[in-house]
């Protein structure tokens, strides 16, 4: 492999782990990221992807686990209130998490960078 | 328009629309009965308006997946649609056949409506979604038929495509799966577990191929994208929906009787179908990343994203969210069920259907894409509708939680009529979200009248 796809490879699969860790493969998905960041050189597209997917995968863990467990922490376990906003936050917040690593994902099979927007 | 009889499809997708209109209408109707109970008593009692509300969807989908199949299949097939006029005929047969059945339960009780229609010497009346009396039943079965047969004739003559087959598949697996409904046994839990093979192997089955293959079809479209690329991606969607969907089916057999394995069964295979929709997703986001031309009918390309992402949070993410059974055992039947079967229908079938119409409406009336006005109207009610539905889902979302921990979860759990009176602020803020997408709805349908600037573009965006 050239290093030019090497590169690519490394790039799509970092989105992948993040991807993966944001889902069936939590804190595994994380780690393997770490390991594949090293292995990256700076400003590189593999390097760009996986920072990204790490800082994704961190503001999820503050948005995740941080603000549901303050919910829990404020509100109490025993509280109907408490529930009512942990399930639906951390649901659709955790849904909004995944669809931006899916768009990560298939922004990485491009070889470009990120962009949310269709414009060209 | 490469083929004439691509135009049936006008007059289907415009009687969708109006039942649609209708559908809301009632929801509306039915949102408000939850906060003032008295409200139309006793002309459009609750029970009516619900049978009304899914019916009048389920309806509509059909019209809506038939226009479809006539458009997208001549094309596909590289030739005419095999009979027209069939066509044609169908449209009104459906149609008389809806509007009868609405109106026979809006203007009689259904008790009278079930003698009148002599339900008693093929009794199939009286379950959810499949409240039809039974002629209107064997109706839709003789449409079916014939929309499969008018279909199946004009692939088996022309182009086979992996889109056109798939579709054909999910087509007939709806006509098949439907004959259940001509079955209702004595035994209420042979008929809970025959009744779910009508509506779960739809929605969680054969309608998924009907959806992946309109999907795949706009997306060629608009993006320019190669179609082996796209095939590839058919063949898992179905492979994995099928695999997940069939056994999948045991959710619903947790609690009514049915054997303990089904706990098992149910929880393992439909916790993989979020799988399909999910592969949905990254088709479409991966299509669009991958365009090679800007379509000019914008609308179309945010629909077809718009459904994507819809289908999955409201049948992969809100699906998933009950599906395993020591969930469930809290959840079932709760206004979680009615969350998850607002989003799941809304961004799965409704918008995959209005992603076909938003594509095919403006060149079957000669142009390739809507005025500049008209679109901008457009992703206004396309916003609108959608942002009002995920509201519309956060909203019972979380009423249900709270139904679940007052009714049951609770150390010492309230009546289930104690519980909907703590739960009135959120069926006022449902109710609100209801308008919002009724708002949404008519700046949609005003959209087609709207009047502009033509868009401008050049050929090679087009193909
Ligand atoms: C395209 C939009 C809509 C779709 C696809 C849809 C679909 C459905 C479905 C599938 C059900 C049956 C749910 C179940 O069995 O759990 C239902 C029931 C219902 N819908 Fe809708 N609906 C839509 C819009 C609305 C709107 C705008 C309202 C108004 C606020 C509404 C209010 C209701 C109500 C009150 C019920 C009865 C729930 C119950 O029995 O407790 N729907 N709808
Ligand atoms: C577009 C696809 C889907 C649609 C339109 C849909 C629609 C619905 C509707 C309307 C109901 C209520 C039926 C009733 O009792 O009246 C329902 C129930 C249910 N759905 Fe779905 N669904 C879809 C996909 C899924 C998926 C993928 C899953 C699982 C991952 C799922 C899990 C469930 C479960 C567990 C129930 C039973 C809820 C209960 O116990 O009350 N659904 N669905
Ligand atoms: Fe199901």
């Amino acid at each position: 492999m050239t290093s030019d796809k090497l590169q690519l490879k490394r790039a799509s699969t970092s989105a992948l782990l993040s991807l993966l860790n944001l889902t069936i493969l939590p804190i595994i998905g994380f780690i393997a990221l770490l390991f594949l960041y090293q292995k990256t050189e700076s400003n590189s597209i593999d390097r760009y992807y996986a920072a990204l997917g790490i800082k994704t995968n961190l503001w999820a863990a503050v948005a995740l686990i941080l603000v549901t467990g303050s919910m829990f922490l404020v509100g109490g376990y025993n509280s109907a209130w408490t529930w009512v906003y942990v399930v639906s936050y951390f649901v659709m917040v955790h849904a909004l998490f995944i669809l931006f690593a899916t768009w990560t994902l298939t922004r990485s099979w491009t070889g470009q960078k990120l962009k949310l927007s269709l414009a060209k | 328009m490469k083929y004439e009889s691509q135009g049936i499809a006008k007059m289907y997708f415009i009687a969708a629309l109006g039942l649609f209109l209708g559908q809301i209408i009632f929801g509306i109707i039915m949102g408000m009965q939850y906060v003032v109970g008295d409200f139309l008593f006793p002309e459009i009692p609750f029970n009516v308006a619900r049978m009304v509300h899914t019916n009048l969807l389920i309806i509509w989908l059909l019209f809506g997946f038939m226009g479809s199949a006539y458009y997208l299949v001549p094309e596909e097939a590289e030739r005419e649609l095999f009979s027209p006029i069939l066509a044609k005929v169908m449209f009104w047969v459906f149609l008389g056949a809806s509007v009868l059945t609405i109106l026979g339960y809006l203007l009689v009780p259904y008790a009278r409506l079930a003698e009148i229609t002599m339900n008693d010497l093929l009794p199939t009346m009286g379950r959810e979604f499949l409240e039809q009396p039974t002629i209107t039943k064997i109706g839709i079965v003789i449409v079916a038929l014939a929309f499969v047969y008018n279909i199946g004739m004009t692939i088996l003559a022309g182009r086979k495509t992996v889109i056109n087959v798939v579709l054909l598949t999910g087509i007939i697996g709806l006509a098949v799966f439907f004959l259940f409904a001509f079955y209702n046994p004595h035994n209420i839990v042979l008929d809970k577990y025959f009744w779910w093979f009508v509506i779960h192997l739809w929605v969680e089955g054969v309608w998924e191929l009907i959806m992946a293959s309109l999907l795949a079809y706009v997306l060629i479209k608009v993006t320019g994208v190669d179609r082996e690329v796209i095939e590839k991606w058919l063949y898992i969607i179905v492979a994995m929906a099928l695999i997940s969907g069939l056994i999948g089916t045991g959710h619903h057999f947790f609690w009514i009787g049915t054997p303990d394995y089904w706990q098992w069964l149910g929880s393992i295979f439909s916790a993989l179908e979020p799988i399909p929709f999910f592969m949905m997703t990254l088709f479409a986001f991966s299509v669009v990343n991958q365009r090679r031309r800007d379509h000019p009918n914008k609308a179309a390309v945010l629909w077809a994203l718009g459904t994507a992402v819809m289908a999955f949070l409201g049948a992969g993410v809100w699906g998933f969210m009950h599906t395993l059974a020591p969930i469930n055992y809290y959840t079932h039947g709760t206004q979680i069920t009615a969350a998850h079967g607002h989003m799941a229908f809304y961004g799965a079938y409704v918008m995959v259907v209005l992603t076909m119409i938003s594509y095919s409406m403006p060149i079957m009336r000669g142009k390739k894409a809507a005025n500049e006005t008209a679109q901008k109207l457009e992703i206004w009610a396309f916003w609108l509708m959608t942002l009002s539905m995920v509201g519309l889902t956060l909203i019972l979302t979380a009423a249900g939680v709270m139904q679940v921990f007052l009714q049951r979860f609770s150390e010492d759990p309230l009546p289930f009529m104690v519980v909907q009176d703590e739960l009135k602020n959120f069926y006022w803020a449902r109710e609100i979200t209801g308008i919002g997408f009724l708002s949404g709805l008519f700046l949609y349908l005003y959209s087609f009248f709207a009047k502009g600037k033509e868009v401008e573009f050049e050929e090679e965006q087009l193909d």
